[in-house]
């Protein structure tokens, strides 16, 4: 059955090259496991739509179509003005914004998927314009998207949790270091990046130019600017779940935007709510056939038969260590991230515990490979969702977008695997 | 033939050590002729879908609570307070019990066998802080509890002095840990205790529901089997109940424990005021279930169950 | 065409957004949170995702990672490419489809209801089928209109596209 396994996965990959939209890719896969294989499409349907029921998945259209109406409405305009006064003197201080923005959208979401949702929308446009190329904006912003999975809480880490008998709350912990860390190379690497850039840079500013400034745009930047007050005190104030504050920032800012930035239109806004749905349908359409796809690989045991033949390599643990993020990083490629949790973190935990890595470790380990998974083609949900909100094309984004991972992210990855302290250090903070 | 098996916790789970054992006995008695392959952790789906998915025979068999999405009459056996304790729930549900041949029909209905039963828990509440006069059903507490989809488990929050609060399973976790709600209800000490050890720090013993899985197999798969096959997984099954039944009571005071241990406190609920709250379930929610899932077969069925009513 | 998606895909997002607004000052503001609120909710949300993969095979923007174009360098070249790709889609299309009638299918037959509110899941399951057919029948759209581009040999245009390519960019410049 892993022949064909490998034959449906390099039909996936042919047939992207062609150009046939990612959904049909995943289609065509299906067709190999079960007209080629021995897999049935019987009751493959159902428990495809039945995932596209999941709650989880809601926060995405919402968060989508808040960042749309902030950017068509002004709203953003004017929070990214005042946001100017400080970082529009830096070279590349705006892309710094960007990843830091995800950030905090990862401290209020548990989804790779919120931060190029409701970023994407607001940053992107405005990156074009100071002189970003549209693809590096989309590459950029759609890497830091991960951080949602890394910085708590986060879905995956309530899986890992669970399956792994682990507290949820370490595990969330385990991952905030290597988050942290990676948010800041990203940084680094966008001010690296951007030198060979044209950027539109504001005049320099001294201090009390600057603060005068901040008081007069503060003003009209203060319907704005209650706006992330709203989200983040609604959701850490207990009043509401990430995905209702998607919702109330949507109803917020529509008022706001038709009478008060007046950027708003009902034109506008109808163009708004149409491409936010086209850009969800096509990212979930997607997303139901390769959980479909990921589901028949399930019921045939194909994880488990590649750990197998893992451990039969070699005993040694660097070179364990190191086949076992490989391995996970190909995981990452065919299937999602709660997908590859469920299925191997039990399977591979024994072999953790023999190599003496603590399950808070293993759970970094686990997070950073799997959330990288949404970004490394051909499943690569958040890059895809990038693609279609930046309205580039997939290969414009994926050089700058793998260019970032290999120098922002994969130094993590190691770091995490060789480092204990980086996972561990802050879950033994609190106590873990 | 190699039958495939869905459970809905991780590997390791006591089910999924039962499970396991299930399927030694099923492969030693039939000399390995068959093998049952397990899928912890709702790696095929949810319960809901994976009983659709078992009565396609998609999924060959599963061990879980009933759904009750293709039936609605399925939710008598999540009645509130069918029983109150482990003496009733022993006999109500104990296999050739009315309650049983009702559940295997509900079942058979669509195309599924029952093997056996697995007694899971009594349910509790899980709440984040320490509520006075918790166990009290006649106080407002003011407490929201996050409650699973299911119209009896809402009810019941609400008549026993909470605020049921509909909130996707996903952000539970969270939720509780922010306070956009005080707990949760709709399970016992081993899910609290495996889902939200982190956020519990006060346990609320007070029997809301009997937790009741079921070992079920697609039926023409079942029929498929040649005659010794049957005999072996029916054997094997309900050794598998047998067992359960013996340590079903220790193993729910061992996850209070391991509630404890996690820095919970278990709230003291007496005999007495699970009465009281029976009662007013009794009276308040069971009419509204009863009418929605048909009142004179439900009615039938429970009196066959507990007689009275 | 455009409109109809236009009204219909912001309706659907819109309720969608305010069934959560409303289920967070019912449960917050009166503390009486809405039962069933999210089983009513589940239809929009799953007819949104549907109908916006529709409208995404409508417009010709389903996500798409042509490597191999980019090493074509003519127009023609890319054309028969995007022909042979729409014609594989139309396979892969109708099988998905043909599937997804039996589900259809299965799922009238069973008639499920929601837990609570008791809807019947048929009005969302039926999105599935629905919605691929029309896919396919928009792809096959696409791939007789790109034929007949190639063979008048002459470049084919997307009106629908553009519009809401520049839609986010200027409507940006408008706010500041
Ligand atoms: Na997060
Ligand atoms: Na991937």
């Amino acid at each position: 059955m892993i022949e064909i396994a490998l034959l449906s996965f390099a039909v996936l990959v042919i047939l992207l090259s062609l150009g046939v939209p990612l959904p049909y890719c995943f289609g065509a896969g299906l067709m190999v496991m079960t007209l080629i294989g021995e897999s049935t499409m019987r009751g493959m349907m159902l428990w495809g739509f039945s995932q596209l029921t999941n709650p989880i998945l809601l926060a995405i259209p919402l968060f989508v179509f808040a960042g749309t109406i902030m950017s068509v409405s002004g709203i953003a305009g004017s929070l990214l003005n005042f946001v100017n006064i400080f970082v529009g003197r830096i070279r590349g201080g705006l892309g710094v914004v960007a990843t830091v923005c995800c950030a905090i959208i990862g401290a209020i979401s548990g989804s790779g998927l919120t931060g190029i949702a409701a970023i994407g929308p607001l940053l992107i446009p405005e990156m074009e314009r100071k002189g970003y190329p549209r693809a590096y904006a989309t590459a950029l912003i759609a890497n830091s998207s991960i951080l949602g999975l890394l910085i708590p809480p986060s879905v995956t880490m309530i899986v890992y949790g669970w399956v792994t008998d682990t507290s949820i709350l370490a595990s969330f912990l385990a991952t905030l270091g290597p988050g942290l860390l990676i948010m800041l190379n990203f940084a680094i690497v966008n001010l690296v990046m951007v030198r060979k850039f044209p950027l539109v840079m504001d005049e320099p500013l001294n201090t009390s130019e600057m603060f005068k400034l901040a008081t007069k745009r503060s003003v009209h930047a203060g319907p704005a600017l209650l706006m992330p007050v709203i989200i983040l005190g609604g959701i850490y104030g207990g009043i509401m779940t990430p995905t209702e504050a998607a919702a109330i920032a949507v109803i917020y800012a529509l008022p706001v935007g038709f009478f008060i930035y007046k950027g708003l239109t009902l034109k506008s806004f109808f163009d708004a709510g149409k491409e936010s749905a086209t850009a969800v349908g096509s990212i979930l359409i997607m997303i139901l056939f390769s959980l479909m796809l990921s589901q028949i690989f399930v019921i045939e045991n194909i994880p488990q038969a590649i750990v197998d033949s893992i451990f039969q390599i070699t005993d040694n643990k660097i070179v364990l260590l190191i086949l076992i993020n490989l391995f996970l990083f190909l995981i990452g490629m065919v299937v999602n991230d709660i997908t590859a949790i469920i299925l191997t973190a039990p399977l591979l935990l024994p072999l953790m515990t023999a190599l003496e890595i603590s399950p808070i470790q293993f759970a970094a380990i686990m997070g950073v490979n799997t959330a990288m998974g949404g970004v490394t083609p051909p499943y690569a949900s958040i890059l895809y969702l990038g693609a279609r909100i930046g309205k580039v094309k997939f290969t414009e984004v994926v050089r700058p977008a793998m260019t970032l991972l290999l120098f922002g992210y994969v130094p993590v990855v190691i770091l995490v695997s060789v480092w204990p302290d980086l996972s561990e250090y802050i879950p033994s903070a609190f106590g873990y | 033939t190699t039958l495939k098996l869905s459970h809905v916790r991780p590997e390791g789970a006591t089910i999924d050590v039962d499970v396991r054992h299930f399927a030694d006995d099923v492969a030693k008695a039939t000399n390995e002729k068959i093998k049952v392959r397990i899928y912890p952790a709702s790696a095929l789906g949810d319960y809901t879908l994976v009983q659709e998915r078992v009565g396609l025979g998609a999924v060959d068999m599963a061990v879980q609570p009933p759904a009750s999405a293709a039936d609605k009459r399925f939710q008598v056996v999540y009645m509130p307070y069918l029983v109150k304790n482990w003496t009733d729930a022993k006999k109500v549900f104990a296999p050739n019990s009315s309650l049983r041949n009702t559940v295997s029909d509900l079942y058979g209905k669509q195309d599924i066998k029952v093997l056996a039963g697995w007694p899971v828990y009594f349910g509790g509440i899980s709440l984040n802080k320490h509520i006075n006069n918790a166990a009290d059903p006649t106080i407002k507490k003011g407490a929201k509890l996050r409650v699973p989809p299911v119209k009896a488990f809402q009810l019941t929050a609400d008549n026993i002095g909470f605020i049921g609060s509909p909130l996707p399973f996903s952000e539970a976790f969270t939720a509780v840990q922010t306070g956009v709600v005080d707990g949760v209800m709709g399970s016992g000490a081993e899910g609290y205790y495996a889902s939200f050890r982190d956020v519990t720090k006060s346990y609320l013993p007070i029997n809301t529901h009997f937790e009741m899985w079921y070992l079920i197999i697609n039926k023409e798969i079942f029929a498929d089997l040649n005659k010794k096959e049957q005999d072996a997984l029916m054997t094997a099954a309900a050794t598998f109940e047998a067992a359960r039944w013996k340590t079903a009571e220790t193993d729910q005071k061992r996850n209070e424990q391991l509630l404890v241990k996690a820095g919970a406190t278990i709230e003291p609920v007496t005999d007495q005021e699970i009465e009281e709250t029976a009662k007013i379930v009794r009276e308040k929610v069971w009419p509204v279930v009863i009418k929605d899932i048909g009142t004179d077969w439900a009615n039938s069925v429970l009196d066959k169950a507990i007689g009275a009513h | 065409m455009e409109r109809v998606f236009k009204y219909t895909l912001t309706a659907l997002i819109s309720l969608v957004a305010v069934s959560q607004f409303i289920q967070v000052i019912t449960r917050y503001v009166f503390q009486t949170p809405v039962m069933g609120l999210e089983e009513m909710a589940l239809i929009p949300t799953i007819w949104l995702y549907i109908l916006g993969s529709v409208n995404a095979s409508r417009e010709d923007t389903q996500i798409r990672a042509n490597v191999l174009e980019i090493f074509l360098s003519t127009d023609k070249a890319k054309l028969v490419l995007h022909l042979i790709s729409d014609l594989i889609s139309i396979v892969i299309s109708s099988w998905l489809t043909w599937w997804a009638w039996r589900y259809f299918a299965y799922s009238m037959r069973v008639w499920k209801e929601t837990s609570t509110l008791y809807l019947p899941t048929f009005v969302y399951e039926s999105a599935l089928f629905i919605g691929l057919a029309l896919m396919t029948l928009f792809t096959i759209n696409h791939l007789y209109r790109n034929f007949m581009t190639l063979i008048k040999n002459h470049p084919k245009q997307d009106n629908d596209v553009l519009t809401s390519e520049t839609l986010t960019s200027t409507a940006t410049k408008k706010g500041q």
